[in-house]
């Protein structure tokens, strides 16, 4: 099953965020939270769009921030758990969710001051299409995160239920390029993969990024590295 | 959602406005409604609330 049904599919939103970012699986959200603060923050009255939102993680974070953001997603039941968390967050009247295709927004040219993706681009078909309609609807600034095809993901990622498109760095430059973006920023982590993390408790977990942290500072750190952000400018 | 959405989304098809024709309204929000397309008149459905702006080929997905 491919990404687009298998996130849809209602057992699989509501197990999604306990399958992914409880124990090892925290240390993955706070080190995605800080990626996504880091390249976009402060957010402050800034007009934000997140595309693929899934269950809002990073809408809410950044609507607690003050942005006004709106989430985009295909999934009515991911939408859904993303508007309960809102309301549940207090965040609800600074944030819109709504159902869309990620290659034909819904949104008029350079309305948003930022755009970004979350382990989006892994599940997307035709990248070049998605990047350029993020760009289009962007006035100042894209930024979004690919798993990357010489990591150690490549060893279990064909084991993956949803399909997982794995990128190089000079394929990402030419999207990039493709889209009219330039880069301003990339940062790469996680030499040892997101799936290693979820099997572990947090002690274990947390004396493993240490590692995993040391290794990503070596020369050949950025080389292994599974996960990458990249930060990247209109024009 | 709230009305003051209608000021940002546009027909995902030929990004013409869209005017709101409202079905249900909360205290808060529009709970159920339509959004209609002011230049090709296509219909995107508003449900629990969230605004379906999928075109239409990808609607029943």
């Amino acid at each position: 099953m491919k990404g687009k049904q298998w996130y849809q599919t209602t057992d699989v939103v509501e197990t999604y965020e306990t399958k992914r970012f409880s124990q090892g699986g925290q240390l993955i959200d706070d080190r995605e939270k800080r990626a996504v603060l880091d390249a976009i923050g402060p957010v402050g009255e800034k007009r934000v769009l997140e595309i693929a939102c899934g269950t809002g993680r990073f809408t809410t974070l950044l609507a607690e921030r003050g942005a006004d953001i709106v989430g985009l997603d295909i999934s009515s039941p991911m939408l859904r758990e993303g508007r309960a968390k809102a309301v549940r967050a207090g965040v609800d009247s600074n944030i819109e969710f709504v159902r869309g295709d990620a290659a034909r927004l819904p949104f008029p040219d350079d309305f948003f001051d930022t755009v970004f993706a979350m382990r989006f681009f892994h599940l997307a078909d035709r990248p070049a299409s998605f990047l350029a309609e993020m760009c289009r609807v962007s006035a100042e600034q894209v930024f979004f995160d690919t798993f990357n095809g010489r990591s150690t993901r490549s060893a279990y990622n064909w084991l993956l239920p949803m399909g997982s498109r794995l990128y190089g760095d000079s394929e990402v430059e030419r999207l990039l390029a493709g889209a009219g973006l330039s880069l301003a920023s990339a940062e790469h982590d996680f030499v040892l993969p997101y799936g290693l993390y979820r099997k572990l408790p947090n002690d274990l977990a947390a004396d493993l990024r240490e590692l995993d942290v040391a290794l990503g500072e070596t020369p050949v750190g950025d080389f292994l590295a599974s996960v990458s952000y990249w930060n990247a400018r209109v024009g | 959602m709230n009305e003051s959405l209608l000021e940002i989304v546009c027909c995902p098809l030929d990004k013409h406005d869209l005017d709101l024709e409202v079905i249900q309204r909360t205290d808060e929000e529009i709970a159920e409604g339509r959004l209609v397309c002011t230049e090709c008149g296509e219909e995107y459905p508003i449900e629990d609330g969230i605004p379906n702006l999928l075109p239409p080929d990808m609607r029943d997905g």
